[in-house]
């Protein structure tokens, strides 16, 4: 017990005093994760627009595979990327191992279908009326799609956050493609990994408040646009 | 001549919802669309709006025919404009909902405001310029859905149950809207309704559909009636407002006392002072109280304690017009009357 109350007495000390090797991990866990969803933003709202918007043969089974693609493990993930890019692989000359870029393509594949999905759950859950509405108005097609966007927009923000959540908290993408390598690819949880394989907890807890305190942050924010969503349905 | 279906017929999972062998819609006019719940008068409307497609046959939109491709469509839904049974206002304020129109044809933003003012002012809603479009009553949200229609001037209003769901007050205040935008803006409408005392009111033809198609039967005149006794043979029918009509008793079922009586225009007798009769049955004193012409005959809305319609063709209406609050008989004899 004591050994806790200690190692979190230290780790607040350590988080008030901004301890620089503190401060390199949590930079680089948020810039990899928050670039990380910004790309896949980029390629998954389209996608899970498109895909709730249109009507297509084997839409069903795209719905299944991207359902599947949720429960893919990190490590299958770094896995794959890993066989890519490793200097044997396709892509080795692009020298990508062990680097934040990696890391990012790795957290790109992982939340893309995350992203996908919950942008055609809050798609499909807005009033099809909105869709003719729009058209009767005279609205081209971006128009419409435009109106359906912004009707849906908690939820589409609100996948964007789990997105972030999914990555900031991985270990499994930043380990292997990433190697946690001191001030360029350590990130919260592979130093978390590591501080305790030394046997040293002052730094893991202090990582571990701040990972959590994150979390927090993210689920609040989550909430309320659920909350949002959950209020405009009424 | 606005709209022109030849044999139109819609499929939705195999099931025929719409089959139009023919039907003509005339321009500048107010079309009322009757039927019952599921006889294709939402289908026909979204057809007609340019938002569904047939599975055959044609439909002309001011003699050109309607290719369904999404740059011709496009096009024609910007003259046409759609409001639905349960509008839908999308998030925002009221302001907002009505730039939409104006702001997907590219009106200039300082011309949009006095647009947005007017089309307000003209539904009574000038005051909720700024409220949020969710918090609106039904009719309001009615009444605004109008309006969003209405400022983008289009030539075609079609509008499902515009009365649908809202109170008296604001029902007698759409009707006097689509009044207006018929006669101010000569904005042709064609609305879809259950009630045949507004299509009555507001309409210059009435369209009947029945399981998707065209109805055979008249329905200007259907009226609720009960049945009070028999006399000589007849059956004495109870209208509204204590207007009494009898029909040979063959003709009714017996044990049924509350029926539905179709009075077939076409077959109605007008008789003006003046005019010789002899004394029968199925006379009755009234008023004229509307005129309106289309298609080469003129339709006469006689009250009588009950409102009946009558088709004059027009040589038979110029030879001696009636003139409205003109008192007149209304003879109405044995085969123009259908029971029910």
């Amino acid at each position: 017990m004591d050994l806790i109350i200690e190692s979190f007495k230290a780790a607040i000390l350590l988080i008030l005093a901004r301890d620089h090797e503190l401060l390199v991990i949590v930079g680089c866990s948020l810039k990899v994760s928050g670039l990380a969803t910004v790309f896949a933003a980029v390629v998954g709202l389209p996608l899970g627009f498109l895909i709730a918007f249109t009507a297509f043969p084997g839409k069903r089974l795209t719905l299944t595979c991207l359902n599947t693609l949720l429960a893919l493990p990190t490590v299958v993930i770094g896995l794959l990327v890993y066989t890519l890019i490793s200097r044997r692989g396709i892509l080795g000359s692009l020298d990508l191992l062990y680097t934040q870029k990696a890391m990012i393509i790795g957290q790109i594949i992982l939340i893309i279908p995350v992203i996908a999905t919950m942008t055609i759950a809050a798609i499909s859950r807005i009033d099809k009326r909105y869709r003719t509405t729009a058209q009767t108005l005279g609205a081209n097609s971006c128009q419409v799609a435009w109106v359906i966007c912004f009707e849906a927009r908690y939820g589409i923000i609100a996948a964007a956050i789990a997105a972030f959540g999914r990555v900031i908290a991985e270990i499994g993408i930043s380990m292997m493609l990433g190697g946690n390598a001191k001030g360029f690819t350590r990130t919260m949880t592979t130093a978390m990994a590591l501080e305790y394989d030394k046997g040293e907890f002052i730094l893991a807890v202090a990582l571990g408040i701040i990972l959590m305190g994150l979390a927090f942050a993210i689920n609040m924010i989550f909430q309320l646009f659920q909350g949002r969503v959950g209020a405009d349905a009424v | 001549m606005l709209y022109e279906i030849n044999k139109l017929i819609r499929v939705h999972q195999g099931r025929t919802i719409l089959d139009i062998p023919k039907l003509v819609i005339p321009a500048g006019k107010i079309t009322s669309l009757i039927g019952p719940n599921g006889a294709g008068k939402t289908t026909l409307l979204h057809l007609l709006a340019f938002l569904d497609t047939p599975s055959s046959g044609t439909i002309s939109f001011r003699s050109s025919p309607v290719h369904f491709v999404a740059k011709e469509l496009h096009l024609l839904r910007q003259r046409v404009v759609l409001v639905d049974q349960y509008p839908i206002l999308f998030t925002g304020s009221v302001y907002k909902n009505l730039e939409f129109g104006l702001k997907v044809r590219k009106i200039e933003k300082k011309k949009r405001r006095p647009l947005i003012q007017e089309a307000l002012e003209m539904v009574g809603m000038q005051d909720f310029m700024n409220a949020e479009a969710h918090k609106l009553s039904g009719g309001e949200t009615k009444r605004v859905a109008l309006a969003r229609a209405l400022v983008i001037k289009p030539e075609v209003l079609l509008c499902d149950e515009p009365t649908a769901n809202v109170d008296s007050e604001n029902q007698e205040i759409i009707q006097s809207i689509l009044e207006r935008a018929n006669g101010r803006e000569k904005i042709s409408i064609l609305f879809a309704t259950h009630s045949l005392s507004q299509a009555r009111r507001l309409a210059d033809q009435t369209v009947t559909l029945k399981d998707g198609r065209p109805s055979e039967l008249s329905r200007e005149n259907v009226l609720p009636a009960s049945i009070v006794g028999q006399d000589e043979g007849r059956v004495i029918c109870r209208l509204q407002n204590d207007v009494h009509i009898t029909v040979p008793a063959a003709s009714h079922s017996a044990g049924i006392s509350n029926v539905q009586i179709f009075l077939n225009p076409a077959k109605i007798s007008l008789l003006q002072s003046g005019e010789p009769f002899a004394a029968q049955e199925n006379l009755l004193p009234g008023k004229v109280v509307k005129i309106a012409g289309g298609n080469g005959q003129v339709k006469i809305t006689i009250d009588v304690g009950v409102h009946v319609d009558i088709f004059l063709s027009l040589p038979e209406y110029v030879r001696k017009p009636p003139l409205i609050g003109e008192a007149v008989f209304l003879h109405i004899p044995d085969e123009a009357i259908t029971i029910e």
